[in-house]
């Protein structure tokens, strides 16, 4: 499963993709499946078409959590949730069953869990 | 201290204005995020993790008590109500909204504060002694030269756009507080045989991937030909570094590329032909610069003081703070405070706004207005009278400022890692809090004495780990954390870097390693051995021992 994540230009916060629109919570994500690469890419191309909405648009690889989905990757966790050493301070702030199956999710299958980092020109 | 004049404050003023209609042009899409990046680069306003992150230079580490105030204020109202201070006399806001940065801009000029070259391929905030103008050790202030070099440096048109960033870093003391020799230019001033001052010039030295104690390429430098010989010092840089390549473009690798001494030669042929008479500085410009930092006003005291003396003898808390946190100073009857950012649970370099405001009143009402940050990430009150170190202890200690660990083993250095930072692979802040907690015991960290601990996030080494006695280099194993630890580097006057002890460990592991570290020392150690000392005479294989052995 994947999703696509970036930083809104006016404040830097994380969003996520969702239908057409750039959401807050990776709870609220859209979610793209297997079969769905054509539908990722035109995402992440129209997302790359809206500079003075976002930077740094690009699709992550997300793993099953507790009945939710995690980035698989630890930076990408982390920027789901907001910082370890401050727990109230960022998304993880308001809690619930995302935040939390987000928080217990373990391990990681690449350095940075963004989808073709390396593979892709 | 040093006061702005009309042009330093027209400058800083016109300087926000700029990059207040660069944000509007970069919002309005007339700037690409591509050409947008360096602008906001230059002034110190980075995209992290969460959201921007600005760096406020803290020139030469050195706050007046408005200037802290206007920190405290920021971080309350555009931040979470935490400040960062780093290991280069910065400040970093971790939660800045991009549209607020030119109010920002605006709020620190008003103090004369600003985040001008505190990135970018220019030369950064001078580090300097945070004990400047309060310790006997040093033969000059060096805040002076630190102020020349800020004034020279500013917007210089020629060093604008060096291959790679330039640090640079003075000290004036013999014990060095500045890391001056992982610098790209360490200056380190001497007193000449003829009584004359100079600099020890020191270049090429420096952390990251390929990290170098630098090589001295000149005894001693005459101070009144410091800018035209650091001209002459850029210059070949600037022609010879290695733009071509981002891990090969600082000016370390052209040092140890041409090798010192053919390094200091081309310096030399190239400062012959810079005429002096322009680059160098007016006597009567370094006089006014000079004046600015001599008038701090002391009193006449007696060297000893009974209120100091009797709290020492009653209270063993503050007794405790004294042995650890209070240095002698150069004038009877006052003291240098050191004021631990390293509490436990407290995020390595991190104040509150709150304590920010705390620390700003007592540098008025206590401190001759004067406070310092180190590049160890603690702040220092430079000017206490002995009189007033048990009210100024009690207010500490009232809002958790008044930790005893200068220099020990929980006063660890560590960079925001993974938590904040777009470059890092793993957490540095997590290990710092494990490792404190370990020795939260204060008896024990006083019997284990000076041991510094310095944990990077990723090998840019923000965190210095390789100058550390253990240093601790987070790394990404196949999308986990792990942390390699080196022992026996040093960023002060006997710089070295360290050597890795052997495979990296998981997070879960660091704390009991340092602790197995730390029992291997105390099993081996002489007396009046530090922990540096007892490695370099014992060398690696018993802490080797230590950790790894149990392992298996």
């Amino acid at each position: 499963m994947k999703a696509i994540v970036a930083n809104r230009l006016l404040d830097g916060d994380v969003v996520f993709w969702s239908s057409g629109q750039w959401v807050e919570s990776l709870g609220d994500a859209q979610l793209f499946g297997e079969g769905s690469e054509a539908e990722l890419d035109a995402a992440v191309n129209t997302g790359k078409g809206q500079p003075t909405v976002v930077v740094d648009v690009y699709p992550i690889d997300l793993a099953p959590s507790e009945g939710h989905w995690a980035p698989v990757s630890y930076r990408e966790r982390i920027r789901a949730l907001g910082p370890t050493n401050e727990p109230t301070h960022g998304k993880q702030a308001e809690g619930g069953d995302v935040i939390d199956a987000l928080r217990h999710a373990v391990g990681a299958a690449r350095s940075t869990g963004r989808v073709d980092l390396i593979r892709r020109k | 201290m040093y006061q702005y004049d009309v042009i330093d404050k027209e400058f800083l003023v016109d300087r926000s204005n700029e990059f207040r209609g660069q944000v509007v042009r970069r919002l309005a899409g007339e700037l690409t995020e591509d050409q947008f990046k360096p602008l906001r680069l230059m002034n110190g306003l980075y995209l992290q993790l969460h959201a921007y992150m600005l760096r406020v230079a803290i020139p030469y580490g050195s706050l007046n008590p408005a200037q802290a105030r206007r920190l405290a204020e920021i971080a309350r109202d555009y931040d979470k109500g935490y400040g960062h201070f780093t290991t280069r006399q910065n400040i970093q806001f971790n939660w800045i909204k991009l549209k607020d940065a030119p109010d920002i801009l605006d709020k620190l000029a008003e103090v004369d504060l600003h985040a001008i070259q505190t990135s970018g391929n220019c030369i950064r905030n001078t580090t300097s002694d945070p004990y400047a103008g309060a310790t006997s050790e040093e033969v000059d202030d060096p805040r002076v030269w630190s102020e020349v070099i800020r004034q020279w440096s500013t917007l210089h048109p020629e060093f604008s756009f060096l291959p790679r960033k330039f640090k640079i870093a003075i000290t004036a003391s013999a014990k060095d507080r500045t890391a001056a020799k992982v610098h790209d230019i360490g200056l380190l001033m001497r007193q000449g045989r003829d009584g004359a001052l100079g600099f020890e010039v020191i270049v090429g030295g420096g952390q990251g991937r390929t990290p170098y104690v630098g090589p001295t390429i000149k005894q001693f430098l005459p101070t009144d030909r410091l800018l035209s010989y650091l001209e002459a010092v850029l210059r070949v840089y600037n022609r010879h570094g290695r733009r071509d390549n981002i891990y090969k473009a600082r000016i370390k690798i052209l040092v140890a590329a041409l090798g010192a001494e053919e390094f200091a030669k081309q310096v030399e042929e190239e400062w012959e032909k810079i005429d002096a008479a322009r680059a160098d500085l007016p006597v009567a410009e370094l006089n006014r610069i000079r004046n600015a930092f001599a008038k701090t006003p002391f009193e006449t005291l007696p060297a000893r003081s009974e209120a100091f003396e009797i709290a020492k003898a009653n209270e063993p808390a503050f007794a405790r703070f004294v042995r650890n946190n209070v240095r002698a100073h150069k004038q009877p009857g006052y003291a240098i405070v050191e004021i631990s950012l390293k509490a436990q649970e407290q995020t390595p370099g991190d104040a509150s706004g709150d304590q920010l405001d705390v620390v700003a009143d007592l540098a008025e009402r206590y401190g001759l207005n004067d406070l310092r940050v180190t590049h160890a990430q603690n702040l220092v009150l430079p000017h206490v009278k002995l009189d007033d170190l048990p009210t100024v202890f009690a207010a500490l200690q009232a809002h958790g400022l008044a930790t005893p660990n200068i220099d020990l083993i929980s006063d660890i250095i560590a960079c925001p890692g993974l938590d904040y930072c777009a470059l890092a692979n793993a957490r540095a802040i997590p290990i710092a809090q494990d490792i404190a907690r370990q020795f939260a015991d204060l008896d024990r960290a006083e019997q284990v004495g000076e041991l510094k601990i310095k944990i990077s996030g990723c090998i840019n080494a923000c965190g210095h780990h390789h100058v550390a006695h253990i240093g601790i280099l987070g790394v990404d194993k196949k999308g986990e954390e792990f942390y390699q630890l080196s022992l026996g580097g040093s960023g002060a006057e006997d710089a070295s870097i360290g050597k890795i002890l052997g495979p990296a460990l998981s997070a879960d592991r660091v704390a009991t390693a340092v602790d197995q570290l730390v029992g291997a020392y105390l099993n081996v150690r002489a007396d009046g051995e530090r922990f540096l000392d007892t490695y370099r005479r014992v060398g690696l294989e018993p802490f080797k021992e230590a950790v790894y052995a149990q392992a298996d």
